[in-house]
């Protein structure tokens, strides 16, 4: 196989923050092509491993290696550059620019011109392709609009097609359903999946909602209190006790 | 650039070189023509910064007495050639504003502010008490660059399509950049520079970039300057003239290019015209400003709707 079938290793990773210990030695492995999804109740540590994996947080312990290179504590800009891109829970875009220019900025950045002395006086043609990914979650149409005047759901959208235009090989959502109505989170997580495989994308989501993983993930790690407590197809999740007593609370005595 | 898109720049460029070869332009005139011309160019290098990237630079000044010192100190040695105190304001303003961006840039809002305005004021008072440069007097009586040897440029109607020149370069440089990917990137760093990380963009080192170049620019008007005045003086670099840049772009509109050329112009003109009947004239360019800022927070620039009658569109 020329590549490697493991895309992402999370390796015991912990990260403190004082006293607190949001994640308390994590490990994870992510295949390629798959949908991979974290859950757990809020203030399980999810967002943190996220943000751990990106680059925001450097851990405390523990080693991140994407693509079979450690990519531990590297800033957000170069693991992007390596493929890896992430959506943000609280929607997270340029407001005052067209939804068109939101893209283009995002999909540019992968243009050959890109850090180098000509970009700047040139502009990359990056029209088709940002189209396309507009095109794939309904925004054509809103091209013009700035970004701000979108609906809460359009901009969920948006904020997806930020990530993908930057051609990931590994998506990181995090918690992209959040906000919308239940017709438009069924609709919202029809079309990920559609798209995740039309690209041949591995997927790593982040949800709390437990309904909106079954359907499209391939296996489920579950967090609580910072660790890991259960990990496995979506069947196995649902009817494990463990992750019934986090889920009801039953674990905080 | 489209040439469609153009054509109103070359209107008004035309106009304004039209414009010494009419009786009401007279040797102060043309200066005052100079002066204003020049502090629109500075104020719109400063637009890089303030409207395109989110930046507030209170250090401007620096980079503009700079590049006048660069020139005066050849001048002063009798090197004439304008174009060897170009290149060697290009070689002192460009070292130290990478100094300045690469510390600057690793702070954001307000410090990033205070930083510039901290750089700015060592480089104030190193020219203001080293007695090399004059001290608080400067660099005085200093003769005239020239060209090429025979063309000097020493009346008013030469500085002033100097002035032009450069003014025209520059508008057509920044209008470049700002249409460029590089462009792009800025003004997504002003909107949302966290995420701008987390689309690969290196944001410090956009920032540095954009920093250099908006303090060249600065720094080649500044080195245009003794020419015209015939000094170099600390005063140059006063932290009040860094002030003075921000409200020329505000007034003018930020974030446009062509408000900031309008502030700065406007600027120049109503504080010599207030200030040759009253002392007290900022307290009446005060007024106006805040009366501008008030009723009119696109600037000037943002008048050509009323004109055009035009929706406005976002700068992207």
């Amino acid at each position: 196989m020329a590549r490697d079938s493991v895309v992402l290793r999370v390796d015991a990773v912990a990260k403190s923050f004082g006293a607190l210990a949001a994640l308390a030695g994590v490990s994870l492995t992510v295949r390629r092509s798959e949908v991979f999804a974290v859950i757990g109740p809020n203030g399980a540590g999810k967002s943190t491993l996220f943000n751990v994996v990106s680059g925001l947080h450097a851990p405390s312990a523990g080693r991140v290696v994407f693509e079979g290179a450690d990519i531990t504590g590297l800033p957000p800009e170069v693991i992007n550059r390596r493929g890896l891109a992430k959506t943000f829970q609280i929607t997270n875009i340029f407001p005052e620019i067209s939804v068109f220019e939101n893209v283009r900025v995002a999909r540019q950045s992968r243009a050959a011109v890109s850090g180098r002395l000509g970009s700047l006086w040139s502009l990359p043609d990056v029209e088709r392709p940002v189209m396309e990914l507009l095109e794939a979650f309904g925004l054509d149409e809103r091209r013009h609009q700035q970004a701000q005047h979108l609906s809460h759901g359009e901009q969920r959208y948006l904020e997806i097609c930020l990530a993908l235009a930057t051609e990931p090989t590994l998506l990181l959502l995090d918690e992209p359903t959040a906000g919308m109505t239940p017709g438009e989170t069924k609709e919202a997580t029809a079309l990920i999946r559609r798209i995740a495989q039309a690209r041949g994308l591995t997927v790593l989501l982040i949800e709390h909602d437990m309904s909106v993983v079954m359907g499209i993930s391939d296996r489920i790690a579950v967090l609580h209190f910072g660790q890991k407590i259960a990990e496995g197809p979506p069947e196995a999740i649902r009817s494990d006790p463990r992750v019934i007593d986090a889920y009801l609370g039953g674990a905080d005595d | 650039m489209s040439s469609a898109r153009s054509w109103p720049a070359l209107v008004v460029l035309a106009a304004l070189a039209a414009l010494p070869l009419t009786p009401f332009m007279t040797k102060y005139y043309m200066l005052l023509g100079f002066d204003a011309l020049l502090f629109g160019a500075v104020a719109m290098s400063l637009d890089l910064l303030m409207g395109y990237t989110g930046l507030v630079s209170f250090g401007h000044a620096a980079f503009f007495g700079l590049g006048a010192y660069a020139t005066a100190v050849l001048l002063e040695r009798g090197v004439l050639s304008l174009w060897l105190g170009l290149g060697f304001a290009v070689l002192v303003v460009g070292l130290y504003a990478l100094i300045v961006a690469y510390f600057a840039t690793t702070r954001r809002g307000i410090y990033f502010a205070l930083l510039t305005l901290v750089f700015a004021e060592v480089v104030y008072t190193f020219f203001r008490y080293t007695q090399t440069f004059g001290g608080s007097d400067g660099i005085q009586g200093l003769p005239a660059p020239y060209l090429w040897p025979g063309l000097a440029i020493d009346t008013p109607a030469r500085n002033y399509y100097l002035i032009l020149a450069y003014l025209a370069l520059a508008y057509a440089a920044c209008r470049v950049l700002v249409g460029s990917h590089f462009g792009r990137v800025l003004v997504a760093i002003r909107e949302n520079e966290d995420r701008a990380r987390f689309l690969g963009y290196n944001v410090q080192r956009y920032k540095m970039g954009v920093c250099v170049i908006s303090a060249l620019l600065t720094g080649l008007g500044g080195a245009l300057y003794p020419g015209r005045a015939a000094y170099a003086t600390p005063d140059l670099m006063l932290w009040t003239v860094s002030g003075e840049l921000i409200i020329m772009v505000m007034i003018g509109g930020l974030g446009t290019l062509v408000g900031p050329v309008i502030g700065g112009a406007f600027f120049i003109i109503l504080q010599e015209k207030v200030s040759s009947y009253v002392d007290w004239y900022f307290i009446v360019i005060g007024l106006v400003l805040i009366a501008i800022v008030l009723f009119m927070p696109r600037g000037l620039f943002g008048l050509r709707r009323l004109l055009t009658l035009r929706p406005w569109r976002a700068t992207a």
